[in-house]
Order: structure tokens, then sequence, then C-alpha cells
């Protein structure tokens, strides 16, 4: 690493006429780094992709299509079909397409809201923000762990407030119960789908408000006011004014968040029920868990990859063309 | 009415924000075994455990600093000539770098911690605490690298060339003008990235191939015996740090601007 930044720390210094040359060792040397660590990973996965599993949790280098098989109809093909990865699949398009909409919709009038305060005021809502984005996915998932799990935290609550009996009065009792949502006595959250939306929506909605800040908080004021001095109502300003200019960055910091929750793991495994567990949790199985198929769980990985390629490049797609229609 | 629905909004995400954190840190104060919220008997003993006592966590607070510290004077390292020759060249290869570098942080990371669990398998590597830095370094390395380019972009032109009529050779101009400027975006580009290393999961559970644990992998290893409060100081521990570090940015740089706000408000 020393010959890198020894290189682009001397090579504003030397003079003109080197300069050219500098620069592209510069550049030729961080290529390589970046070749090096970023590309040959991605490049390893998927070559072992092709590969073979050996009996005794060891794999060799092959070119079969086997792995892609199992994946899509199941390893014992044309016999028997079973969709149990491509379900799978499902389950983590599911999960990141409620989770990242979720996270964005109540984002964007928080952010509306934090853009109006005053300078100060928004560089403490962002300290308090980034410390909350920064945090760990294992701390977040033990966090609501405890507030959901049955022995303390919100079963609890519900139980000690009167607010189960209340639920049961009313009749809606029924109604969680028919939703996973109730044992026979009480409340229970965990496990359930409803969990882990919540916590994966948690997850990412401080980066939700990040991504949206630099677009609202360039939001032209006069626009909004000259509306409201017409006599347009608050919903009429936001529906007509606000959410026509902040289309795009909308749209794409939801497909941005719906990639980066495609992976998720820690909650998944936390909280959602092991018949609903998504491709994430197959692939650390395959990798390093039980089954130990390292080109099986490559195969998952180049598959989860591709996904998150093609929804990244829609997401762009779709700014482009709107961008050029208006 | 409106604005007042408006403050209920923005107090009730804070308090959504704000409500597992505070479960977590108020289990810290358990004195029993098990996690309960609200805690019984409060005490401060688990505190002690975590920092001093317990070899199990103190080595993972030791990896983890290392990691990151490690991690984010790699990530600024590799950030600060790419974001240099960007900002000065502009040129269409430095872009192509610059999106490649950027290209970890945007995939889902369960995909490039795979990759990055092979790689260092072939390379005899894995499991070593240096190819746990490398790679949080790789991992990180797009973060300096926006928050140094943004500051490279607010140095007024006109000071370099005043600088280099007045016969400033280049080296001089970089002293004297360029680093001071963007000093503050270094810093934050690289606590940004030391922060993030330090609560980083997935990418450190392939790499590190269970022949270490830093604080994070150490609570996933304990997820599955359930609990214990002791786990709960490492939360306080991690959100603590974040706050100073985010504060201390806030305090010297220019956070909203960092984020993107626009210029012209103040």
């Amino acid at each position: 690493m020393t010959t890198i930044d020894d290189t682009a720390f001397a090579a504003p210094a030397r003079s003109r006429p080197n300069w050219a040359s500098g620069t592209n060792l510069i550049l030729m040397a961080i290529g390589a780094v970046l070749i090096v660590f970023c590309i040959v990973p991605f490049g390893l996965v998927i070559a072992i992709s092709f590969g073979q599993k050996i009996e005794g949790a060891a794999w060799e280098w092959a070119f079969t299509f086997e792995n892609y098989q199992r994946f899509f109809v199941g390893a014992e093909w044309p016999d028997t079909v079973t969709f149990l990865y491509l379900q799978r699949l499902g389950y983590a398009l599911w999960y990141a397409v409620i989770a990242s909409v979720l996270a964005v919709a109540t984002a964007l009038p928080f952010t509306y809201l934090m853009t109006r305060l005053s300078r100060a005021a928004q560089a403490r809502w962002l300290v308090f923000l980034l410390a909350s984005l920064s945090l760990s996915e294992v701390f977040i998932v033990m966090g609501w762990d405890i507030l959901l799990s049955n022995r303390s935290g919100l079963p609890a609550l519900f139980k000690a407030t009167g607010l189960t009996a209340w639920l049961k009065d009313v009749g809606w009792f029924d109604v969680l119960r028919e939703w996973g949502l109730a044992n026979p006595r009480n409340v229970k959250f965990k496990p359930s789908q409803f969990a882990t939306v919540l916590t994966m929506s948690y997850l990412v909605w401080p980066y939700a408000v990040i991504l949206l800040y630099p677009a609202l908080s360039r939001l032209d004021t006069s626009l909004i006011e000259a509306a409201r001095t017409m006599g347009a109502r608050p919903s009429t300003v936001a529906r007509t004014v606000i959410l026509p200019s902040v289309r795009l960055p909308v749209i794409g910091s939801t497909f941005l968040l719906f990639v980066f929750l495609l992976g998720t793991y820690v909650a998944i495994t936390v909280f959602a029920n092991p018949d609903k567990h998504t491709t994430a949790v197959s692939i650390y199985q395959s990798v390093r868990g039980a089954s130990l198929n390292a080109p099986f769980g490559a195969t998952q990985a180049v598959i989860l990859l591709i996904t998150a390629a093609v929804f990244l490049g829609l997401g762009q797609a779709l700014n482009r063309a709107s961008g050029g229609a208006r | 009415m409106l604005r007042i629905a408006g403050h209920l909004f923005m107090a009730l995400s804070a308090v959504v924000l704000a409500l597992p954190i505070v479960v977590v840190a108020a289990s810290a104060l358990n004195s029993g075994r098990t996690m309960l919220f609200p805690p019984e008997d409060p005490t401060l003993d688990r505190l002690w455990e975590f920092f001093v006592t317990e070899t199990v966590w103190t080595t993972a607070l030791l990896n983890s600093m290392i990691i990151a510290v490690g991690a984010a004077v790699l990530a600024v390292l590799l950030a600060w000539p790419l974001a240099y020759v960007l900002w000065s060249s502009g040129s269409k290869a430095s872009k192509t770098l610059a999106a490649l570098g950027s290209m970890p942080f945007a995939l889902p990371p369960i995909v490039f911690g795979v990759g990055l669990g092979f790689f260092w398998a072939f390379l005899g590597a894995l499991g070593t605490i240096a190819a746990g830095i490398i790679s949080h370094g790789i991992l990180f390395l797009a973060l300096p690298l926006v928050t140094i380019s943004i500051g490279l972009q607010s140095i007024d032109r006109a000071n370099i060339e005043a600088a280099a009529t007045m016969g400033a050779t280049e080296a001089m101009i970089f002293r004297t003008v360029i680093l001071p400027q963007t000093l503050p975006y270094t810093i934050s580009g690289f606590f940004f990235a030391l922060v993030l290393s330090f609560n980083e999961f997935i990418v450190m559970f392939f790499v590190s191939a269970s022949a270490y644990a830093t604080v994070t992998l150490q609570i996933f290893n304990s997820l599955r015996n359930g609990y214990t409060p002791t786990m709960a100081v490492g939360a306080i521990t991690f959100i603590t740090v974040s706050v100073l570090v985010f504060s201390a940015v806030a305090r010297w740089g220019d956070l909203p601007r960092l984020m993107g706000a626009d210029q012209s408000k103040t």
C-alpha cells in the first residue's frame, strides 16, 4: 500500500512537464488495487458458481449449470420440481419492497419538515440520524428483539395496560390472530413478517432521510409560497408543487434502499419464520453453515447480484426516462 | 394546526428512532444475567465487565478498534489520490475508477462478503486481521471519496491561480491551499469510514471465518445463547462513539453541506 500513497502525495510536487505522467502513474496504481479488490472477489463468485461440490465439504473447479438448475427448478429436475430457492428470492424481494417503500414514504414528510428548520437544528438532527444510521444491524435487531419479545417489551406492556383485554373486547384480537400476530393469551410479534419488515424499514430509515435531504433542502421555497398566497391548500401544494419536484430523488432512493435490503441477513434470521427465509440466509447456509456447498452458495450470490444490478439499472433508466420527459 | 401536526410527526419519528437504542441501553443496567426491560436492580457492573474483566469482550473490542482504524486510514489513503485526480483532471479513466471504487458499497454487502471470503481463502489469508482491515478499507472507500471530492469542489480555483501567479510551485499550492481547505472533509471521511467499519457485520462475518471476533460478530454469536446485559454495554459504547464522532464533524465541519444541503442558505 505504501507505494501507492507515496506516488500519490509526491505527484503534485513534480514540475509541470511531469504532471501528466505522474497522474497516469497514480491512476494506474489505484486502478490495479481496485481491480484486484473490487473486481476479483465478484469474479471469483461468478467463476465458483459454475463449480462442483465434492462430498466432504470441498469443491472443485468445473463448468456446470447444475447449480443454476438447482436454483430454478431443484436438483432432482426433471423428475421432481421444487421452487424453494426461487421462493426464497421472492421473499427477499417482497420484504425489501415493502420495507423500502415504507421507509421512503415516512422519511419524505420528515425530511421536508427537517429542511425547514434552522441550520443549527438541522445539524443536530443530522448527528442523531447519522448515529442511528451507523448503528450496526446487530444492535438494531437486538433492540427490536427485546421490544417485541413476549416476556418483556411491547406484548408485556399491552397486557399490563389492559390493551390486550380491550382488543379482545372490541374483537380486533381475532383479526390479529388471523394475521399471526397473537397467540390465545396475548399479542405476539415474533416471528412475524410484521416484525421483519418493521426492523428492515427502521434499518434504512436514516438512509432514506440522508438520500432525500439534498433534494428537499434545495427545494425552491418561492414556488411553495406563491402557491400558498394564491390560496392553495397545504395538501394541494404538497401534491402539485413539492411531490413533482422531488419525484426523481424519491424513486432513486427507493431503488437504492431496495437493493441494499435485498441482502439483509440478521433481521431475517431473527424475525422471520424459517419457511419464509430469504436468499441471503440461504447463501450463508451454503457457504458457511450446515450444508457447506460453496459453489451453490456462489450461484445464489450471483443471482442476488444480478437481481440487484437489474433493479439498479431499472431505477437509472426510469430516472433518465422521466428526466427526459420533462 | 398543520404546524403542530408537523412537530408531532417529527417528535414521533425521534421517539421511534430512539426506542430500540434506549431499550438496549437500559437493559445494560440489569444486575442479573437476563435482559429485562425495565431493568431489575440497576447496576453499572456490566460496564466494568465489558471493558475490563471479560476477555471475550475486551479482545473483541480491541479487534474492532484495530480493524476500524486501519480500514479508515487505508480508505482515506486510497481515496485521496483518486479524488484529487478526479478533481484536477476529471478524466474518463478517473471517473471509471471512482465508479469502480464505489461498487462494493452500492451492491448487497453479502455478495461482496462471499467474494472476499473466496478471495482471501485463495491467498491463504482468510481469518487474518490484515484481511479484515483491507476488506473494510475497500468496502468503505466510497465514503472518504465522496467527502474529499466535496471538499475539493469547495476550493475557489481563483485561490490556486493567484498562488500560481505569485510563483508558488505545485507542491506549495498543495501544502498551503489545497491541503488545509480539504482537511475537515478528509477527517469527516475518515470518521465516516471508522464508524461504519466499527458497526459492519456481514462482510466481517465471511472474512474473519470465525478465526477472531469483533464486537458485532461476538454479539451475533451470543444471539443464539440469548442476550446478556454485558452485550448491551457494547451497544451503548457504539452509539456513544458515533454521537461523539458526528458531533465533532458537525462542530468543526459543515455537516449540512457534507450531506448535500443548499450552500446559499445559512
